[in-house]
């Protein structure tokens, strides 16, 4: 059972509000080839959640695992409004940031990026829970368990 | 972070809008690691040059970059496009598509990018020197860039090299900084792998370092010789599996000519021996599927060099590729011209082999084609194209490669 009120609080690495939908994975992700920018499915067949879709949900796994591309892919996604909408990561890498700083910069669309969290994230939520994010503070908020 | 009073003027929108979003991009990506300064670059280098990665978003981009005036500051070379210019309809791509990307082709031009198209940059008209700092991104040109010339730049992602571009500066950290430079990892080749380490066991080795270290450096002994395009191989494959964007080959790379220089006086953090069996499994792994016909070979990954390009012409001869494969050659259009006036390009196309200029498979659309079985000498194109083309692949010395076309069928190595 997990307590009912649950706050996780980490690094804010961008800015911007997220409430909605989590999905979970245990495996390290990467964008280029990871992700068709059209639907916002993962297409890695090696992956463990090919077949789903990221679109909107706040998108919580280990790491970046990335080709210098990374931004080309996320920010397609974000313009066919197919991204992701936050990302928690055990520890993000430089490639994840650049594209949260790189959609503010230039399509004006904040993704909400929170890190190093005092509780391991990919333990403490589960797909389907519903979660408040605010990634200048770097806190997430279990709203409802799935 | 500190400004000079020339990236001040910058920063309060003196020279246009495109420089002023540039600076404050590379601003906030030096503070979240800490730079405490920016450095002048030489040149850079672009990835998001094809439309497959930059898409409908970097056209938009690149279209409001151009009506506000922006221009490089800094040399700068474009990474391979999503076509061949000139060849795009041989190679079945959609004309929608092939036009996406000669719009692109004409923005980066009013930006002023020297079109090379290809992520061999430093064969062609971005040629840096040791100890230069560089904004390039195109993770096997970084990793040759600073391991291979001892010039220094971090891997950048698309659109903050063009950020870097604009106004010629990167937020000094990683491996612009000369001790963040040391290796870490140390992989030591046994004796009987050393003494007979063929062409094959670089991109091997490549991938089983960038595997096991991340985006560790690593520092490698036991190898007696290496030659450019070895060196281009073991570090795109690195590139790949990891993120490596340095290594150090002990005695051949310029920032280790002893091991202590390598490791920069430190001990490592760990030591790896490599033999003959690491070298076998990291091949078996590299081929994901049992062997069997052949559809497409894929040589070139990185863009071959002129010397590849004799290589082939060689190992093909008077033969002919067989009539179910496509035999295809990446490169680009400085070693293609080349290759032409020296007499390769004919045996090579009168066998049945393809150029594909500016490009390359894992850029390029292929669905039409229906490929199922792909076969490459190429570390990089190993960990890319079963996601890519969507092939199974198999993995083989240049010679097998060539062998496979000529006959149709390639097994397991």
């Amino acid at each position: 059972m997990r307590a009912e009120r649950l706050i996780l609080r980490g690094r804010g690495c961008a800015a911007g509000q997220f409430e909605g939908e989590v999905v979970v994975s245990h495996q390290p992700f990467g964008f280029w080839q990871g992700i068709d920018p059209q639907t916002g499915i993962v297409i890695d067949k090696r992956h463990d959640l090919w077949g789903t879709s990221l679109k909107g949900k706040a998108f919580v796994f280990p790491h970046g695992r990335g080709s210098t591309g990374t931004p080309g892919i996320f920010l397609e996604a974000v313009r066919n409004g197919c991204a992701p909408a936050a990302i928690v990561n055990v520890t993000s890498e430089p490639m994840i940031v650049m594209c949260a700083l790189l959609a503010e910069a230039f399509l004006k669309i904040s993704i909400p990026i929170v890190d190093a969290l005092d509780v391991n994230p990919l333990e403490a939520l589960r797909t389907g829970d519903r979660v408040r994010i605010d990634g200048a503070a770097g806190t997430i908020e279990l709203v409802s368990g799935s | 972070m500190h400004l000079t009073d020339d990236e001040r003027r910058i920063q309060a929108g003196e020279l246009g809008e495109p420089q002023r979003l540039a600076l404050r991009i590379l601003v906030k990506l030096g503070e979240a690691y800490g730079a405490e300064r920016l450095v002048e670059i030489r040149s850079a280098h672009l990835v998001a040059s094809s439309y497959q990665i930059a898409g409908e978003a970097g056209i938009e981009i690149y279209t409001r970059l151009v009506e506000q005036g922006a221009r490089v500051a800094v040399r700068t070379t474009s990474d391979p496009g999503s076509i061949d210019f000139s060849r795009w309809r041989d190679f079945k791509t959609p004309a929608d598509y092939a036009a996406r990307q000669l719009k692109i082709a004409e923005l980066l031009d009013r930006m002023g990018v020297i079109p090379t198209w290809t992520c061999t940059p430093y064969t062609t008209f971005n040629v840096p020197k040791f100890g230069d700092h560089l904004g390039w991104s195109e993770s096997s040109a970084v990793v040759f860039a600073n391991s291979v010339i001892g010039a220094r730049t971090n891997r950048l992602a698309a659109y903050v090299d063009l950020c870097a571009a604009l106004v010629g500066r990167v937020p000094y950290f990683g491996l612009h900084v000369p001790e963040c430079r040391r290796g870490e990892v140390l992989f030591e080749l046994t004796p009987d792998l050393s003494a007979h380490f063929a062409d094959e066991c670089f991109p091997a080795l490549g991938y089983l370092v960038g595997q096991t270290v991340g985006d560790r450096i690593p520092v490698i002994t036991g190898i007696r010789e290496a030659t450019f395009d070895r060196l281009k191989a073991l570090g795109a494959a690195a590139a790949a599996s990891g993120s490596v964007a340095l290594y150090h080959l002990v005695g051949i790379t310029p920032e280790a000519r002893t091991l202590e220089e390598a490791l920069g006086g430190q001990t490592p953090v760990e030591r790896i021996p490599v033999g003959r069996r690491e070298i076998a499994n990291v091949m078996a792994q590299m081929s994901t599927g049992q062997g069997g016909p052949v559809d497409v070979v894929g040589l070139g990954c990185p863009h071959a060099s002129i010397d590849q390009m004799r290589r082939y012409a060689t190992l093909v001869g008077s033969k002919r590729v067989h009539s179910g494969v496509q035999l295809w050659i990446c490169t680009n259009t400085v070693v293609e011209e080349m290759a032409r006036r020296m007499g390769y390009v004919e045996t090579l196309e009168q066998a049945g082999a393809r150029l594909m200029v500016g490009t390359c498979h894992n850029d390029c659309p292929l669905g039409a084609w229906g490929f199922r079985r792909l076969v490459t000498d190429s570390g990089k194109f190993a960990y890319y194209t079963p996601t890519t083309v969507g092939t199974e692949c198999i993995f083989a010395s240049t010679e097998a490669c060539i062998e496979a076309a000529i006959t149709g069928r390639a097994d397991r190595p």
